[in-house]
């Protein structure tokens, strides 16, 4: 009598056991099984990235970010905040100078940019709408948020409305005494509420949002806002101008998965894992992610982010940001 | 108080802009009339699995009218379930639907928050009365399915939709196409039907083209037409011949019952045109 065999497509396996499935996987085995990730991707591989902009008609600026199994929708919309209704508004005085550091601090105390991620839309079994937003949902918001005021990379400047309508080439300080310069009053700010959306989610949540808002704010266009003396409003024409946005700055996240599944980190034997799916995200507790910028010819690090663990050391971290100028050049070809 | 879980942005009031020319009803460039025949929908797409990680989904597009390219509705949806009910709950003897309808705040010409608001809980109960005559729900005791619909863009483009009073109208449009694309993901999670649901709207609209005679079209676009009497979305199971079903909205004499029925057999008609693109969709994923 033949021995009933006992097998499970890979799928059971890795709901059974997602532990040992991984850590098989990686291991190489003969020569015809090479070793490789569950998904069928390197280690130091990421997903292709698809960009799509200018999608959505209501919003200012959007995109529709896939990678993967993961889609994101971004979009842009600009609100108009007066400075009437602004409680600690305080105009500058013409002796202060302006620098980068007092433009930050503008944009960070009026609270100009607003990003919100949404999870809760199905986009994957665990988020489920009817609940307030996963903690997830805001550690990203969140991470988004100070990322978007940490890049400087929206200019106060072209957020601020006049009075007067600014021409091209004309100095903000003008000599030409009292009159002229009441004109140049400020009026208000545009608010720039950037709302992302998960339709599908599949690992690596905060690669995809952050390239949805770099490719969302470089879609935007702002209405041409001026003060309208008869209505004590600010009104907008039809026409637009793009929206200046200072840099690339591009996310690139990896997890390290550990050959112990409980037990100290440092033992045994770890594997990076870039841009890591749902499952990998699940198994690894150590998420590094670095933000470079190479738009200006040099490597620039914007921001490191690591917790978890205590693998990933200073020679790692050298090395890494190697593997993120890479992911830098694909994103930013994806970009045109 | 504001929702200290999301990033509320400034706590001065922002207001979206307003344009100069918007009061100026001269400068309003109208929508040219409707292109299409009176009996036609316009065009639609429809993809099921986008969200690999739900038991099913459906993406949903229909055409902007006389802007090709350009979409007027867009809609996503996935379905979590058939699982079992927290312990907590009663015992039911059938499936438990439970369906939310989100505008994403970048769905309509205002900016939307992030709390559902009345209209989205009455596109959500609308949607499970029209959804629960379609599932056979007694082959699931103890159990529950979240059907959740993410509209991504609601109404109209921005320039066309500014004139005032669109948005109820357009809100048919919408619970039409929530139905297609949920029946759509119902189906792709593989959950029992009796027959595939899929949503219509006809509308009575008053033209001055045609000197302000009253006339019956299918699908609706609110911009294309001077006025809109009624209108009526109707949920419609094509071989069992019956309604799931009917909300209709609108100004008509209670004396005229022939255009009332004609309405509604108007809005079964769209439906059928929605079915077909509905059967074609699954009919490819299956086969």
């Amino acid at each position: 009598m033949a021995q009933p065999t006992l097998t499970f497509p890979r799928p059971v396996f890795a709901k059974l056991s997602p532990h040992p499935f991984l850590l098989r996987s990686l291991c190489p085995q003969s020569e015809s099984d090479p070793a490789g990730r569950t998904n069928g991707r390197a280690p130091r591989e990421a997903r292709s990235i698809n960009i799509h902009t200018s999608s959505l008609s209501h919003a200012h600026g959007s995109a529709v970010i896939r990678t993967g199994d993961t889609t994101v929708i971004c979009g842009v919309r600009a609100e108009v905040l007066p400075v009437a209704s602004i409680p600690q508004f305080r105009p500058r005085a013409a002796f202060e100078e302006e620098t980068e550091t007092s433009k930050r601090a503008e944009l960070k105390n009026y609270d100009l940019l607003v990003p919100n991620i949404e999870l809760a839309t199905g986009c994957a079994p665990q988020f489920l709408p009817g609940v307030p937003p996963t903690a997830l949902a805001q550690t990203l918001s969140t991470r988004v948020y100070s990322l978007l005021h940490g890049s400087g990379m929206v200019d106060v400047e072209d957020l601020r409305i006049w009075k007067r309508q600014k021409k091209e080439g004309e100095m903000e300080v003008d000599e030409d005494g009292e009159e002229e310069r009441e004109e140049q009053e400020l009026v208000g700010y545009w608010v720039l509420y950037v709302d992302l959306l998960f339709v599908s989610f599949d690992g690596n949540p905060f690669d995809a949002a952050w390239t949805a808002v770099v490719a969302a704010l470089k879609d935007t266009k702002l209405p041409v806002a001026r003060w309208d003396t008869e209505r004590e409003a600010v009104v907008c024409s039809r026409e637009s101008r793009p929206l200046k946005v200072r840099g690339l700055p591009v996310a690139c996240s990896a997890a390290v998965f550990l050959e112990k599944e409980y037990g100290e980190p440092g033992e045994g034997r770890h594997w990076i894992l870039l841009d890591p799916d749902r499952l990998e995200e699940t198994l690894c507790r150590e998420v590094i992610t670095m933000v470079v910028d190479c738009s200006s010819g040099e490597t620039r690090i914007r921001a490191i982010e690591k917790q978890g663990g205590t693998v990933v050391g200073r020679e790692l971290l050298r090395g890494f940001a190697g593997v993120a100028e890479q992911r830098w050049k694909e994103v930013s070809k994806a970009m045109q | 108080m504001a929702d200290r879980r999301r990033i509320n942005g400034p706590p001065g009031a922002t207001i979206p802009p307003i344009y100069e020319d918007a009061s100026d009803k001269s400068v309003v460039t109208r929508q040219p009339p409707r292109s299409r025949p009176a009996n036609a929908i316009r065009q639609t797409y429809l993809k099921t699995g986008v969200t690999p990680s739900a038991s099913g989904s459906a993406y949903l597009e229909v055409e902007m009218a006389g802007k090709p390219g350009v979409s007027g509705l867009k809609l996503s949806c996935t379905v979590h379930g058939p699982r079992s009910l927290p312990r907590s709950s009663l015992f039911s003897p059938h499936i438990i639907l439970s369906t939310h309808v989100k505008f994403a705040p970048f769905a309509t010409k205002q900016r939307r928050g992030y709390l559902r608001d009345p209209t989205e809980r009455d596109l959500g109960s609308h949607l499970e009365a029209a959804l629960r005559g379609a599932i056979i729900a007694d082959r699931w005791p103890k159990s529950g399915v979240d059907i959740i619909v993410s509209i991504i863009e609601g109404d109209q483009d921005r320039e066309t939709s500014r004139q005032q009073g669109d948005e109820a109208w357009d809100m048919m449009n919408t619970l039409s196409g929530c139905i297609t694309v949920a029946s759509a993901a119902l189906a792709d999670a593989g959950i029992d039907c009796v027959d595939t649901v899929a949503g219509g709207v006809a509308a009575l609209v008053r033209d001055d083209a045609d000197n302000g005679k009253p006339k019956i079209v299918i699908d609706p676009v609110p911009s294309e037409h001077d006025k809109i009497e009624a209108a009526c979305c109707v949920a419609y199971l094509p071989t069992r011949d019956e309604i799931t079903n009917l909300w209709f909205k609108g100004d008509m004499p209670d004396d005229d019952m022939a255009t009332y029925m004609e309405l509604v057999q108007q809005g079964i008609q769209a439906s059928k045109h929605a079915n077909r693109v509905l059967v074609q969709c699954i009919g490819e994923t299956v086969g």
